[in-house]
């Protein structure tokens, strides 16, 4: 401490160290505030298309298309180190080999709690196309809106707000006219 | 001229002063995290917890940093010349 060099040098360690600790109080204080809001999701309606990927001129697939109603209230979610929720609406099925599929069809950043009282009527954003490229037979889905919060500082936490309250059936295929 | 600016960019300051700022900067580094991780946690607010802090730290760099003359008030006293006996 006796010239400014050393001055400058002490206080920027105990600087260093007190910061460290003030962020990893600040990750700790997150699992203080625990919250587990829950909404509505529910599809209105449902079909199913044939069609060629851009991707895959030459393969003929079956495309499906979701119109669902979405209501959630996710502003307990918003706590001072949550910097922005990842939101996504994921269809669950199992198809008719027996293979499990989750897809996700839809998705929406939140940044501000202002914006996290949802009241959407959305269709699929992301092409529902089943690998096996045929949806005949497949198990009824359901649909599901889990959120994912990502901390200014702390660790990244998942959940489920939202679930149809009954498994969807896929519909026939309908040729277009 | 020069000299004054040598001694203000060295700053040094004497051994009651070096005490003093070793403990305001102790405490007031300690206190400033607590007091500023509080208040964010009570506003919930992190642009408040870093803002607070960031006052604190300034306010101590204008402290403690430059030699200001409360800090050379107990110079040394050193012991006086000895004559040497010529061998």
């Amino acid at each position: 401490m006796h010239t400014v060099y050393a001055r400058i040098n002490n206080i920027s360690a105990m600087l260093s160290t007190c910061v460290m600790v003030l962020l990893a109080a600040v990750s700790l204080s997150t699992f203080v505030f625990t919250a587990d809001p829950k909404g509505t999701l529910a599809v209105s309606s449902i079909q199913v298309f044939p069609g060629n990927a851009r991707r895959y001129a030459n393969k003929n697939q079956d495309f499906t298309f979701v119109n669902f109603n979405l209501t959630a209230d996710l502003s307990p979610l918003f706590n001072w180190s949550t910097k922005q929720l990842f939101l996504y609406v994921s269809a669950e099925y199992e198809n008719k080999r027996g293979v499990k599929n989750e897809v996700v069809i839809w998705d929406r950043i939140v940044r501000r709690k202002e914006d996290a009282d949802l009241s959407v009527a959305g269709r699929n954003k992301y092409v529902f196309r089943e690998l096996s490229a045929s949806f005949k037979d497949a198990a009824p889905a359901h649909y599901s809106l889990k959120y994912n919060i990502m901390p200014y500082v702390g660790v990244l936490t998942y959940g489920e707000a939202a679930r149809t309250a009954e498994p969807v059936p896929f519909p026939e295929r309908q040729e277009l006219s | 001229m020069s000299e004054l600016i040598q001694k203000l960019t060295e700053g040094k300051i004497d051994f009651e002063g070096q005490k003093f700022v070793e403990r305001i900067s102790r405490d007031t580094l300690i206190a400033g995290t607590a007091i500023s991780f509080l208040a964010g946690l009570g506003l919930q607010s992190l642009q408040v917890t870093f803002g607070l802090f960031a006052l604190f730290v300034v306010a101590l760099a204008i402290a403690v940093i430059p030699p200001w003359p409360s800090y050379n008030r107990h110079p040394v006293k050193w012991l006086p010349v000895k004559e040497t006996k010529a061998e």
